[in-house]
């Protein structure tokens, strides 16, 4: 009985894994799965969790521009984006106490621009702009691929060499100023990095539940890590396990892989919350 | 050797201005309060003394060295800093390890001299048996010392701080005050501190700095009023 459902195991994956689609879809998975939860644990520390929303609802105008002038959508999106990442900044020392504000602000924005664009430009972008809002996974391209790639490098060797001040600036911001550190400038690159890193992660993702990637992973490990490199390293692993179940879950459910992957976090994220209750109880 | 002054500083949110024509110091080796009544900006002040906000008029200048010659190295215990997120995923001691990471370990290897300093600063507010547990899961008044840890293992020359003592109990307190005014008279470091009992810390202290509404204006705007004299002060 047991050696059968490994069989079928094994035969359920190689008939995945034989089409190039997939395997272009694995391996967005585990770039993503590296940096979004690392960029998600500080997101949620340094209380922007909705930022990633706002980031992706501007990213889409940055899409719509793309279409409109007929340049390739990736760098008008990283162009929008990493302004859209300064003016967050801005607008979050003006508004200190009211945080939120900047990120409704911006998200309205976003959307209305790529919206009032997309209606000028007639329907010729109206397919690839839902594919941006909904996202594909398995019709991302080799290129898509290969950024996210760079992206989780980048990340990654970001955060080995950064992550004292990291943990200075999320704990506290005058703190973090009083240790020496240029909180400003810190703030920028990180909002600028994440912002990249949400502009390359929508085309597989979808401007509507990239957050969810960003965030889910994160706030999962975050329960159950002790100190800030368990968490890191939790949140990988999750991010990886959960997307990689999406897919295939997808592939078998024939549902959209976002969702599906979205729905997965959601039942991890309630099953340790569960035995987290349970614990405290017992 | 003079570590801190401040000249002629303005400082206002809005329109009117809280703080106006604030002049005062604080030199190596002494332990000053700052005390006013509620909402009399002492907080406000000493943001604007560390350029944490940015003064309307008037000058702040910080010593750029110690009174060894090497580099001025501060401290600041912000108000309330213990009511942090308590889902923060950090250990007692990862914590107060990042104490050390301004003297230029912000890339570098921590050393045994390092670790050292950690233990002791862990141990002087009795949290060394703590130190594994997760920083949100302590009591208020653990935080409290955690972060009085943390600060005390960065080893500054000037200690700013914002009413340490909430959440300690009376003994802790004593210690503290204790601790600060040795730090100050036998190794020369300074502190500023805001304190709302100005009576508690006073055999421990060297000054107190006063700040005193301005009844002439309509607002709320206050002013520097020193009270106490240096050197007139002992501990028991």
């Amino acid at each position: 009985m047991f050696m059968k459902m490994i069989r079928k195991g094994i035969i359920m994956f190689t008939e995945i894994f034989a089409y190039d689609f997939m395997q272009r879809a694995i391996l967005a998975v585990v770039a993503i799965s590296i940096f979004a939860p690392i960029l998600g644990m500080f997101l949620i520390l340094r209380r922007q969790s909705l930022m990633s929303d706002t980031l992706s609802h501007v990213s889409l105008a940055g899409v719509a521009f793309g279409i409109m002038l007929g340049v390739s959508t990736t760098w008008s999106t990283i162009a929008v984006v990493t302004v859209a990442a300064v003016v967050l900044e801005y607008l979050r020392t003006v508004y200190k106490h009211y945080m939120e504000i900047s990120t409704a602000i911006l998200m309205s924005l976003g959307l209305a621009i790529s919206l009032i664009i997309m209606s000028k430009s007639g329907n010729a972008g109206s397919v690839s702009l839902e594919q941006y809002l909904f996202g594909s996974i398995i019709t991302i391209s080799q290129e898509q691929v290969i950024a996210l790639f760079v992206i989780a490098v980048i990340v990654l060797l970001l955060t080995i060499l950064f992550i004292r001040p990291m943990y200075i600036l999320t704990f506290d911001e005058d703190t973090a100023l009083v240790d020496g550190l240029p909180v400003r400038l810190m703030s920028i690159l990180f909002n600028v990095v994440t912002g990249i890193a949400i502009a390359l992660t929508i085309p597989a993702a979808g401007a509507l539940l990239v957050s969810t990637i960003m965030v889910l992973p994160a706030s999962i490990a975050m329960r159950l890590g002790k100190n800030f490199k368990s968490v890191i390293f939790i949140g990988i692993l999750i991010g990886f396990i959960g997307m990689v179940a999406g897919i295939i879950g997808s592939y078998y459910w024939e549902t959209p892989a976002s969702a599906t992957i979205t729905m997965i976090f959601i039942s991890i994220f309630l099953l340790v919350s569960l035995v987290g209750m349970l614990g405290k109880k017992l | 050797m003079r570590y801190i002054t401040v000249e002629d500083l303005t400082f206002q949110y809005d329109s009117e201005p809280v703080l106006e024509g604030i002049n005062y110091y604080v030199d190596s080796g002494e332990f000053v309060t700052l005390t006013g009544e509620n909402g009399a900006a002492k907080s406000t002040l000493i943001k604007a003394t560390l350029g944490i906000l940015t003064p309307k008029v008037g000058k702040v200048t910080m010593s750029k060295t110690n009174k060894d010659g090497k580099k001025l190295r501060l401290a600041y215990l912000p108000q309330q800093i213990a009511s942090f997120n308590a889902g923060f995923p950090s250990t007692v001691y990862e914590f107060v390890k990042s104490g050390r990471y301004p003297r230029n370990g912000w890339f570098r290897r921590l050393d045994k001299h390092d670790e050292e300093h950690i233990k002791v600063s862990l141990e002087a507010v009795g949290m060394w048996e703590n130190r594994h547990k997760r920083i949100g899961s302590l009591s208020g008044g653990q935080k409290q010392r955690a972060v009085i840890a943390r600060m005390f293992a960065s080893d500054p020359d000037i200690f700013v701080l914002d009413e340490p003592t909430t959440g300690m109990d009376a003994g802790t307190t004593k210690t503290f005050y204790e601790l600060m005014h040795h730090s100050a008279h036998k190794h020369g470091k300074s502190v500023l501190m805001i304190t709302h009992d100005p009576d508690e810390v006073k055999d421990y202290a060297d000054r107190n700095i006063h700040l005193v509404r301005n009844q002439d204006l309509p607002w709320r705007c206050f002013n520097v009023h020193e009270n106490d004299q240096k050197g007139d002060n002992h501990v028991h």
